[in-house]
């Protein structure tokens, strides 16, 4: 290969190497005992897995990422595609674009900045309650409740994140051929059976992509409950990243990749097929 | 049902949604305008009695060297991510059409790996990267926060760009080589040139994802003065005893640029989202 | 300036399920004037590609005079290398450059001085005919433009070789004939070896000297156009290069008997193909005393179509439904019944 093809690649690739040395670096260390109680390093295998794993906090928070990734996936799903009729049907584009905006704006603040307006948000006294109150309906818990907390974070990560699915889904329906919808109209299809019965049945590549796009920014959420809780240690926001976090302000480092590794096989799990899959359909024609 | 009932119904629902996703930024551009007295004791979504600035005024200050900090920051890192990652994609691009196995095996392989950068929980790499930035001896530096940011965001911008470069006509390639054009000239020429469209819209979404990035800026600086934006806002938390209508003023000073080019060159920002997914085409 | 040798070239698509190519053998002299022809997915497209460098051959090796440039999967000589100009379907014009900068580019590829440059690209322009255009986008040239432009780019190297695929599908009708009259004005000029890819045998017959037939993959047939078009291999090639009557059916004691068109033929078989040209055909009232004319038979006039200033004109024998075309210049009423001619000689007999 000539030198003009390779210098293209090359700082790509040094980058890209990085980061694989970075996931490599995690998942040697997580063979080891490192901790603050044994500053000195001795490979132990898989027992700092092991010990990991059983931890209640762990489970905890393995479940509370899954909890949240499928909430995210399944109500974003549905929200999206809803959204997506809603924007559809509109007759001016200009209309259109403006409540896409509208929905997708919450991407363009940092989800540091949006954990704080929702932290006053959910004040009991003055935040959203002070509104369901004069309606008449009862005082919402939200973040001071311990059942009420990890809803209220799926409620924020679904405000959030309802947008990307909302964008895709609309996408895929005005890829499909107009004049499909329009002899459906002619028929007099109502609007919920041409989305019911046209659009949403060939939207299973929008469906692939919402999913796994939703799925990983879920998984990945961090400041939002970092912040909602004013730290790492609020088991009951514990996510999985923010336990690997934690266990990193405690100086638990083995325990801490250990995690991390574990995070980043089943992100893993994700990405690459679904690399696979875009490098083949869209650059390898 | 008649069709003004109809179309009266859709508004409606649009306008619903509408209402209810602006809550959060009606509540941030209102309340910072509200005296500290007004913000505790006042319902957050109810508008200000008297516009203050008190709050605007003393986040600014505090804030003025975090914004600087960020500006430094990322305008560097959009820039070199998106260009040097448009350079890799075309890198792609000439590997999908070449004859070897082996090829298809480096492409595999690379592409997957700026696939996982982009994607994969950076806040996973926590440990190791501190400990990288801090033995390079770039902790509390710009260069250190550039270089981590690089190493996630140079990827994206390779997975964007690619979306965008694919769709460039194979026959322009294949004329400029049959013309004898090297590969790095046909990219500054040809291909870049031709997919600016698409580069603008992996700068905005990057400027705006690293504008935003929490995570790196919290680990990887120590000293306050080298704070960026995203970050200097967490200390204006909820927590008993701080100070409350500067939380509000402090998230709009923090948000106006990123929400500015939103505004503005917001469909750049779409359309990188949309082939973050996959696909550049017809967008 | 530069002789092309193809040997044994085969390629597969899919992996091995699709034969685009195979086993080629040709011979392109230096300076010759050579035109593949076939219908689309035939490979000409692919054969073109290969000697261009744009594709390898999956088996067989390429030679351009007694360099090997690709042989069996591997490229050995990429495109960039081979001192080739080619004018792509589509023109593949750099939009974001103007005229001259697509025109010149090649050259900055090289060390030539910036005068020298202007010099050439100035030069070959004016052969063209476009020195007034130079400094246009390409979106803003007509498609006669477009084409004189790419052409521009691909001579102004000075190549050895010059590709032309399917150079004037693009072009309107009346615009062909000044394209194809240009091109070969040109290459005799210059002297270098030209290959042009069709699937119109009016290219063939403007520009080729010597034609290769291809069809799903295999080059049937190759000569001069002129005895493509008259011995045809097949019925086949024959209708690739021109139009022609394909007509089939039991031999007998008084040859091919259709309805009432009794064609004479000297065959043993029992059944046979056979073509006639339209032009080798000739229908009339009254009876032609000509000897070269035979009569086949009466015959009804079925449809009439109006085509390049002639009137064409299907006929059909009495009690058949089979058809055959000829052309009059001057228009029949449909239903009339009229005598059917062959020209003596002319019937092509393929089995």
């Amino acid at each position: 290969m000539k030198k003009g093809t390779i210098i293209l690649v090359i700082p790509t690739a040094i980058f890209s190497a990085v980061l694989l040395y970075l996931v490599i670096w995690n998942a040697v260390i997580s063979f080891t005992n490192w901790s603050l109680l044994n500053p000195k390093i001795s490979f132990v295998g898989l027992q700092t897995y092991f010990s990991v794993v059983r931890t209640f906090q762990f489970s905890n928070s393995i479940l509370h990422s899954l909890e949240l990734s499928a909430s995210l996936v399944a109500i974003g799903n549905i929200l999206g595609i809803l959204f997506a009729g809603l924007l559809y049907f509109l007759s001016s584009n200009k209309a259109r674009s403006v409540f896409l905006s509208i929905i997708i704006y919450p991407l363009a603040i940092s989800m540091a900045v949006n954990a704080l307006i929702w932290l006053w948000l959910f004040n009991i006294n003055i935040g959203i309650d002070w509104l369901l109150v004069r309606i008449g309906l009862p005082q919402f818990p939200w973040l001071s409740s311990t059942s009420t907390m990890f809803p209220s974070l799926i409620l924020v990560s679904i405000w959030a994140y309802t947008g990307i699915a909302a964008l895709f889904y609309l996408a895929g329906f005005m890829n499909i051929d107009k004049s499909v919808i329009e002899a459906a109209r002619l028929d007099g299809a109502s609007a919920f059976k041409i989305l019911y019965k046209l659009l949403i049945p060939n939207s299973f590549n929008s469906f692939i992509i919402a999913t796994a796009l939703l799925f990983l920014f879920s998984f990945r959420i961090f400041s939002l409950p970092y912040i909602l809780s004013g730290g790492p240690t609020n088991i009951f926001l514990q996510t999985a990243v923010v336990y690997m976090y934690y266990l990193f302000t405690v100086e638990f480092f083995s325990q801490a990749t250990a995690v991390a590794t574990i995070i980043t096989v089943i992100a893993s799990v994700i990405i690459i097929p679904y690399a696979l899959i875009i490098i083949r359909r869209w650059i390898r024609k | 049902m008649r069709p003004v009932v109809k179309a009266s119904l859709h508004y409606l629902a649009l306008a619903i949604v509408s209402i209810l996703w602006l809550i959060p930024v009606y509540a941030m551009i209102v309340n910072g305008f509200k005296s500290n007295l007004e913000v505790l004791s006042s319902p957050v979504l109810s508008p200000p009695t008297s516009l203050s600035l008190t709050a605007y005024i003393t986040v600014f200050n505090a804030l003025a060297k975090p914004l600087v900090n960020s500006l430094i920051v990322v305008i560097p890192t959009s820039f070199i991510s998106a260009f040097l990652g448009a350079m890799g994609a075309y890198f792609f691009y000439t590997l999908s059409y070449s004859f070897s196995k082996l090829s298809s095996v480096i492409s595999d392989v690379l592409f997957s790996l700026i696939a996982l950068a982009t994607f994969i929980p950076y806040q996973a790499t926590l440990i190791p990267l501190t400990r990288l930035i801090v033995s390079m001896g770039i902790l509390d530096t710009y260069i250190g926060i550039i270089f981590a940011m690089l190493i996630f965001y140079i990827p994206t911008g390779a997975l964007l760009m690619s979306m965008f470069v694919s769709v460039i006509p194979r026959s322009l390639i294949e004329a400029a080589k049959v013309d004898g054009t090297g590969d790095l000239k046909i990219f500054m020429k040809i291909v870049f040139p031709l997919s600016m469209p698409g580069f603008i819209s992996t700068l905005i979404f990057i400027i705006i994802q690293s504008w935003n990035n929490f995570f790196i800026p919290l680990i990887l600086v120590t000293t306050p003065n080298m704070r960026l934006v995203s970050v200097a806002v967490q200390s204006y938390t909820g927590g008993y005893g701080t100070l409350y209508n500067d939380t509000f003023a402090a998230a709009m000073l923090a948000s106006v640029i990123p929400l500015a080019i939103f505004i503005f060159l917001g469909r750049y920002f779409i359309r990188g989202l949309i082939a973050l997914g996959g696909g550049g085409k017809g967008v | 300036m530069v002789r092309i040798i193809a040997k044994n070239i085969s390629k597969y698509f899919k992996k091995g399920r699709v034969i685009a190519l195979d086993k080629i053998n040709l011979i392109i002299e230096n300076g010759e004037r050579f035109g593949i022809l076939g219908p689309s997915g035939a490979g000409k497209t692919t054969l073109m590609r290969i000697i261009a460098g744009l594709e390898v051959p999956s088996e067989g090796e390429l030679y351009f005079d007694d360099k090997l440039v690709a042989k069996d999967g591997k490229l050995i000589v990429p495109p960039e290398d081979r001192r080739i100009g080619m004018v792509f379907q589509t023109w593949a014009l750099y939009p974001n450059l103007t005229a001259y900068e697509n025109i010149a580019f090649p050259l900055t590829n090289t060390k030539i001085s910036k005068e020298e440059i202007r010099k050439r690209v100035e030069e070959i322009a004016k052969i063209l005919d476009i020195t007034h255009v130079l400094n246009h986008y390409p979106r803003e040239l007509s498609g006669g433009q477009q084409q004189r432009v790419a052409l521009a780019r691909a001579l102004v190297k000075n190549p050895s070789l010059l590709l032309l695929d399917e150079p004037f599908s693009n072009l309107d009708a009346r615009m062909r004939d000044s394209a194809r009259a240009l091109v070969k004005e040109v290459q005799s000029r210059l002297g270098v070896t030209l290959l042009i890819v069709s699937h119109d045998p009016a290219d063939i017959f403007a520009i080729a000297d010597r034609v290769g037939v291809l069809v799903k993959g295999k080059l049937v047939q190759v000569g001069p156009p002129e005895e493509i078009y008259n011995k045809p291999i097949s019925i086949e090639v024959a209708s690739l290069i021109g139009e022609i009557n394909e007509i089939e059916g039991k031999v007998t004691k008084e040859g091919i008997i259709i309805g009432s068109f009794k064609i004479p033929v000297n065959i043993n078989t029992d059944k046979a193909v056979i073509g006639i040209r339209p032009e080798d055909i000739k229908i009339s009232k009254e009876p032609i005393k000509e000897e070269e004319w035979i009569l086949i038979g009466k015959g009804r006039v079925k449809v009439i179509g109006y085509q390049g200033g002639l009137f064409r004109i299907t006929v059909s024998p009495l009690d058949s439904e089979e058809e055959i075309a000829t052309y009059l210049d001057h228009p029949i009423k449909a239903g009339e019944e009229i005598l059917v001619y062959v020209k003596k000689g002319s019937i092509k007999i393929f089995t």
